[in-house]
């Protein structure tokens, strides 16, 4: 990896512009494969087809905001599916027991922080590898989750609840303004607060950034308690999608995660990174699961276009960073 | 004694050796016509005309930026040319790949050791190119012939032991031990003896002359002009990606080579201004901790306290304890007559200390994230207005740094790894310049920089003095802090051993303190 650092340093690279440019690029993309299909198609632009893909993403895309913190500062983070999973069964347990509503909420998203906490704890203080740990508690919570369970589902009967994953706002659907209360906050972190910086710093060099005076180690807990925190938010959406609490839940999803943010232009090196990025590579993936459906492609076959899109697309970045030097 | 070359090939035929040398000494082996390289719009190195006699050691000097690493890239395969035309034993030759240069006998020897750091030595030295029987790797038979040529060339290195275990300098030396074993016809060393220690520099030189008499040709990098004269048969001179002439190592002298390189005459290098000396600003008595024990300094306003010493001989542990990186053990510290904890990176921040560390690639910059931020890393705090940065201020903080420290770059934007090592250098020293410290500690401040930018380095200590800053000096290079030292401690095994003020021991003093003769 240094020996690739070295390579990509011989020519000036205007950092800001570039990532503009990937993130137009994307969204090139993600509007070429809507005009695609809605000529492939009839159903593609329907409003109810539409809400769906937006709700279809909407999940994936905050797990992957979440993942991005994560992956900037040259983590990984692989138990936010198992997080999901959990985070859904302990809702719904909380919801069958008689808590109110908005404790269930507040403490299930504090599992969440508990849980990033944890991850960060065993990487700061006991040296373990992300990759490592975040493999441990995501077959660990799953086994969690599925004794609490006994192995079955618990059903939500809160109807507010359930409902708020149907409703709309303002004609769109209530968990893509879920992807919006998510996103402003972490752009604004990222790329405008000092934490944001840190992330980076950490990322690329962290006993550079511990000797200009960052505290390393609160910034790996903040990466992680942050995507900790993005996944048991999007198993409360889950749980409301779905109506039950069920830890085999969301199998898988980390990887949809990752792929998202890969796509989205973050390095798994780390310090290279946006939330825009992987808000975008969310959606292009979902668009693609939503118009595979809608053309009767086996759903087997996705999965192969998802892993071809992830080589091509990362190869072509690769190929775009060997070319600006 | 077993020759370098024999255990080299014994069990690989397929490079040539220089006993098959088709060009005789002195005649040219490596002819440059018109080599040209350009990224985008910008002209690395302008066309360049330069003839390499065999068996001849061709010292190349230059600024930074002037365009030798180009010039080393061309020459290794690493990029290929933007137009002229390389003869390799009069023949035209590609040099697409860096399998070509190699191939053809053309090595290179980095500034940064570029090997393994978890393996042996000497699986090092054979990678890539292992004894095997049956596929089967012949770990013993290798673990000898390594040693016998450590051995062979004096260099007292374990050839079972981890590389990572072995001091920077040591592994620079297997790295040269390993180029020498390939069959090597044209080696090109980048500032070898950046990293080395007096001892190791000596026993780099002597294989350098030993490669020479058995035919090798030799390419010597070095900002050191000492050394070039120590060694080299002619030298060539780069500025601004030009190659401005070619001499012979008797026909010239050290002031017309430093004119060639900077364009302008420097009488003096070592820009030595002296101030009255102020406050205590921090006085360690006792001091110990990993890698260094009982040390008891002391450091005023206007003044440098010079650290010398050989590598590893305690005095970066020194000034990462007094930083706050290390835990300390022992010994108390006092800072403006206060008595001070520093237990963190932080803390030190806080009180006034900054450190600008010995490498500037672990430790120093995120390399691959732009000056700016590089630049702004320690301010971040001071530049956030409620919860989101000043992005003016932080603009014009970044730009402020590299207008005054006059950092060689298009934009702030531009990524910390374009830069070449003394404007990277500049890039940690800007970090705390903006961060306003009253104490600075320069570990290493001139590896790998060149003359211009060592000069500028020396007159910004004076700026710094004069404000009223103090400054520790830590440097391997005796000169430099011989001369600018206004104190001088010398270190050995993680001890202070000798103390001197300004200019009062010889430098024959000093050396043998910290070799301990």
């Amino acid at each position: 990896m240094s020996v690739e650092t070295v390579e990509s340093s011989a020519g000036p690279t205007p950092r800001k512009g570039i990532s503009i440019l990937f993130g137009l690029t994307l969204l090139g993309l993600l509007l070429f494969l809507w005009l695609l299909l809605g000529f492939a198609t009839n159903s593609f632009w329907t409003p109810n087809n539409i809400s769906n893909l937006l709700r279809q993403g909407a999940m994936t895309a905050i797990l992957a905001v979440g993942q991005t913190f994560v992956i900037i500062t040259a983590g990984i983070d692989l138990s936010v599916g198992a997080v999901v999973g959990f985070t859904s069964v302990i809702v719904a347990w909380l919801l069958a027991a008689g808590v109110p509503l908005w404790l269930a909420l507040i403490a299930t998203l504090a599992i969440g922080v508990l849980i990033g906490a944890f991850h960060a704890f065993a990487i700061v203080r006991m040296g373990l590898p992300p990759f490592i740990i975040t493999l441990a508690t995501l077959t660990s919570l799953r086994g969690i989750g599925l004794l609490i369970t006994n192995g079955s589902t618990i059903s939500i009967t809160n109807e507010a609840f359930t409902n708020f994953s149907r409703a709309d706002f303002l004609g769109v659907p209530s968990l893509f303004w879920m992807v919006i209360v998510v996103a402003v906050p972490a752009y604004i972190f990222l790329h405008l607060s000092r934490f944001g910086r840190y992330l980076f710093a950490v990322g690329s060099n962290s006993e550079a950034a511990r000797l200009s005076g960052v505290n390393v180690n609160r910034t790996i807990y903040l990466a992680y308690i942050l995507s900790s925190t993005c996944a048991a938010f999007v198993g409360l959406l889950l749980a409301s999608r779905i109506g039950i609490g069920n830890a085999t839940q969301a199998e898988g999803w980390e990887l949809q995660a990752i792929a998202s943010s890969v796509i989205g232009g973050t390095s798994l090196f780390g310090a290279v990174g946006s939330v825009h990025g992987p808000l975008l590579g969310a959606f292009i993936l979902a668009t693609i699961n939503n118009g595979a459906n809608l053309m009767n492609v086996n759903s087997f076959w996705q999965r192969v276009i998802t892993g071809l899109l992830i080589i091509v697309i990362v190869y072509f970045d690769q190929l775009r960073r060997r070319g600006e030097r | 004694m077993i020759g370098l070359h024999e255990v080299g090939h014994r069990h690989e035929g397929k490079l040539r050796t220089p006993a098959g040398h088709p060009v005789p000494k002195g005649e040219p082996i490596l002819e440059l016509h018109s080599l040209r390289k350009n990224y985008g719009a910008v002209e690395a190195l302008k066309p360049a005309t330069i003839t390499f006699l065999s068996g001849e050691v061709h010292a190349i000097v230059g600024e930074n930026g002037a365009g030798k690493s180009t010039l080393i890239k061309l020459l290794t395969g690493v990029i290929t040319r933007t137009s002229g035309e390389i003869l390799w034993c009069g023949e035209p030759v590609q040099l697409a790949s860096p399998n070509e240069a190699i191939s053809r006998g053309i090595n290179a020897v980095h500034q940064e050791v570029v090997l393994c750091p978890h393996l042996s030595v000497a699986a090092n030295m054979f990678l890539g190119d292992e004894m095997n029987r049956r596929g089967l790797m012949r770990k013993r038979a290798m673990t000898d012939a390594a040693q016998g040529v450590l051995d062979d060339l004096g260099f007292n290195l374990p050839a079972g032991a981890v590389l990572g275990s072995l001091t920077i300098g040591q592994q620079q030396l297997v790295a040269t031990a390993r180029a020498a074993m390939r069959g090597t016809q044209f080696l090109i060393f980048d500032e070898p003896t950046a990293y080395l220690t007096r001892q190791e520099s000596e026993q780099l030189f002597r294989l350098i002359r030993r490669l020479q008499s058995e035919g090798v040709t030799i390419v010597y990098i070095s900002h050191r002009l000492e050394e070039v004269f120590e060694l080299a048969d002619r030298v060539s001179v780069l500025r601004d990606g030009t190659h401005v002439g070619t001499r012979a190592i008797g026909e010239t002298n050290e002031a017309e080579l430093i004119a060639l390189m900077i364009n302008r005459t420097i009488e003096q290098i070592y820009h030595k201004e002296h101030f009255t000396a102020g406050e205590t600003l921090i006085e360690t008595r006792g001091l110990s901790g990993p890698g260094f024990a009982d040390v008891s300094l002391t450091v005023r306003a206007g003044e440098i306290v010079g650290l010398y010493g050989l590598i590893g001989a305690g005095r970066s542990e020194f000034a990462l304890g007094l930083y706050g990186r290390h835990r300390l053990s022992a010994g108390e510290v006092f800072w403006q007559g206060r008595k001070v904890e520093i237990d963190s990176e932080r803390r030190a921040m806080e009180l006034g200390i900054a450190l600008a560390p010995e490498s500037r690639r672990d430790q120093g910059l995120c390399l691959n994230l732009p000056i700016g931020l590089n630049i702004n890393l320690p301010v971040f705090r001071r530049l956030t207005r409620g919860l989101t940065i000043n992005r003016a201020e932080e603009a014009a903080n970044a730009d402020r740094q590299i207008r005054d420290l006059k950092i060689k770059t298009p934009s702030r934007r531009v990524l910390a790894s374009a830069m070449s090592g003394g404007n990277q250098q500049k890039i940690v020293i800007g970090k705390w310049l903006s961060h306003g410290a009253k104490l600075f500690i320069f570990d290493e401040p001139t590896v790998g920089v060149d003359v211009g930018t060592k000069a500028e380095i020396y007159r910004l200590f004076s700026r710094l003095l004069e404000k009223g800053a103090g400054i520790i000096l830590i440097s391997s290079y005796l000169p430099e802090v011989y001369e600018l030292s206004d104190r001088l401690h010398v270190f050995r095994q993680g001890r202070v051993v000798g103390s001197h003020g300004y200019r009062t021991a010889s430098h024959e003093d000093v050396l043998a303190q910290a070799i301990g003769a």
